[in-house]
């Protein structure tokens, strides 16, 4: 080791720690003599002893279960969501479902999240048409392509847009709040007593929620629709951008929607509603004991924004 | 009072098959440890107007016997069945509707707090029964002013004392002339107008044939009610060993 001739430190600057005599008689210095310039032998570790096949096959069984733990801790909730969709879609077309009390349920559940999110929705698609609508119809007839306007406009606003605003109002108007509730009513151990009573928790909450939704987001998606586009047209013609009456303008709206785009988009509004709902329901009851609201609800909208994409990334891949 | 109509689940079996004791356990031994019942073998055999006597010193054992008797708990060994058929047996739907014909009174009771106290003593008998809304309703204020409410309770439950939910509870109990009470610790002697009332109401619906399972923490309560015929039953974690009278 070279030392450092002023303090007697090596070239790094650290200062040594005092060495035990063993180890100091290893290195070559011993008490009493000068610094042995000479390199010591090295020790030589033993080799390593090769895996036994019976160790290569725990060591392999052990990755095996860490990438299976893995995947099915990720992929958990979306395979219950795909079976409990199945469920409800089973349990929803069967008279005997609907008893008076899932009635009730289903009707309480439609206003609130209809009624609930009516306001919201109007809002956002005054705002959507003001900036959307109205720079979309404004920068189309600076460039010239008019007539591009309608199928614009339905490809952008109607069929990418809305389903995806409507679902995050439902969500977080109606969505948290079902989560918030089925949370407290599963770490309470109500869903127990209600199981004892003869009521299918399933039938009583999560079917008439989920169809209550699915419509909600079918009802609140058109009117979003139009009232944006409504908006728009009244801003552009205010504006004199457009001269045309607003049927011809909705007509060339119309007009320019696609045949896949009939059936994609309101399959966009129904199972955005569909998968909000039931996503919602299943993450309220997809609860523990240690869980709590602060836990609970963040956990939803995530899961609840994750199957609105999803949903929208599926249908158009579908329908192109 | 009249009678409610069933909803089709049941009505099949009930036609068809040869009906046995309200309540059958035939050494019935809970499957898990951990859900609050001992893995013990329970026997009990209750038939139509019968009532048993239990004294339990852990509400929680005694509300877990409730769920054994309404068929909530897997078996290891053994049998439990209501009115002749076995829980294990039944599919989902039949089990339901043969736990709507139960009462149900315990520590847990169960409202949902942001449904109204109205829906929370209907639901049960909405989810079960076609009777119309309007004869569920004049059952409920009926048995509401018995119980000692001023008619049929419309405020929620978080919002109501807890002697009013109570009340409620035992008209949510009795709606429906159930054809087995279970009964966790339903009451105490106090009040007294609340009390009588109970004890009255429990003497009717046993005479109209229904089986009482009351499970209570003090046995002083029964002082009023107990008869000779009745079976007297200690449930504790050895299970259920019977006793002497009061």
């Amino acid at each position: 080791m070279n030392v450092s001739p002023e303090h007697g430190l090596p070239p790094s600057g650290t200062p040594r720690a005092p060495q035990p005599a063993e180890d100091r008689a290893v290195s070559g210095v011993s008490a009493g003599q000068k610094k042995n310039t000479a390199p010591a032998p090295k020790d030589q570790s033993p080799l390593p002893v090769p895996l036994r096949a019976a160790e290569r096959f725990a060591v392999i069984q052990n990755l095996l279960v860490l990438t299976g733990h893995f995947v099915r801790m990720q992929s958990r909730f979306m395979l219950v969501l795909i079976g409990s969709s199945w469920g409800v879609i089973c349990q929803a077309v069967q008279p005997l479902t609907w008893r008076r009390l899932v009635r009730m349920e289903f009707w309480r559940s439609l206003r609130q999240s209809t009624g609930g999110g009516l306001l919201s929705v109007l809002v956002v698609a005054v705002i959507s048409g003001l900036g959307i609508v109205a720079q979309a119809v404004f920068w189309l007839g600076f460039a010239g392509m008019t007539q591009m306007t309608g199928s614009i406009l339905a490809r952008v606003l109607v069929r990418e847009i809305a389903p995806v605003l409507v679902g995050v109002i439902l969500l977080g108007r109606s969505g948290m709040l079902i989560v918030a509730q089925l949370g407290v009513l599963t770490t309470a151990g109500k869903l127990r007593i209600l199981s004892g009573m003869g009521i299918d928790p399933f039938i009583a909450l999560i079917v008439p929620r989920t169809v209550a939704m699915t419509v909600s987001g079918f009802t609140l998606g058109v009117i979003f629709s139009v009232v944006a586009l409504g908006m728009g047209y009244i801003v552009c013609w205010s504006q004199g951008i457009v001269t045309m009456p607003i049927w011809s303008f909705m007509f060339q709206v119309a007009a320019s929607v696609s045949k896949p785009d009939y059936l994609g988009i309101p399959l966009k509004f129904l199972l955005s509603g569909f998968s909000v709902g039931l996503s919602s329901c299943l993450s309220g009851m997809d609860v523990t004991q240690n869980d709590s609201l602060s836990t609970m609800i963040p956990r939803g909208f995530s899961r609840g924004i994750l199957s609105i994409l999803t949903i929208n990334v599926v249908i158009d891949s579908l329908f192109g | 009072m009249r009678r409610n109509k069933k909803t089709p689940a049941l009505t099949e079996d009930l036609a068809v098959l040869p009906l046995g004791p309200v309540l059958e356990l035939s050494e019935a031994r809970p499957l898990y440890i951990d859900e609050g019942v001992s893995p013990v073998a329970y026997s009990l055999t209750l038939a139509a107007g019968e009532c048993a006597l239990i004294e339990c010193h852990d509400s929680q054992l005694a509300q877990r016997f409730t769920d054994l008797c309404a068929g909530m708990f897997t078996l290891a060994s053994g049998s439990a069945k209501c009115l002749g058929l076995d829980w294990q047996t039944l599919d989902e739907r039949r089990t339901n509707a043969l736990r709507g014909l139960m009462g149900r009174v315990g520590e847990e009771a169960g409202w949902i707090d942001f449904d109204p106290m109205q829906i929370n003593i209907l639901a049960p008998s909405l989810y079960h029964t076609y009777t119309p809304l309007d004869e569920l309703v004049d059952q409920a204020t009926t048995l509401s002013e018995i119980f000692g409410l001023p008619g049929l309770p419309i405020e929620m439950p978080p919002h109501m004392s807890f002697l009013d939910r109570r009340r409620s509870e035992y008209v949510r109990a009795f709606m429906g002339e159930p054809i087995l009470l279970l009964l966790a610790d339903p009451i105490s002697r106090e009040p007294e107008d609340l009390y009588n009332a109970f004890l009255g109401q429990m003497t009717m619906a046993c005479d109209r044939g229904c089986a009482v399972v009351w499970i209570a923490s003090d046995r002083s309560v029964w002082k009023d009610y107990a008869q000779e015929d009745m079976q007297f039953l200690r449930l504790s974690d050895g299970g259920l060993n019977p006793m002497r009278g009061l």
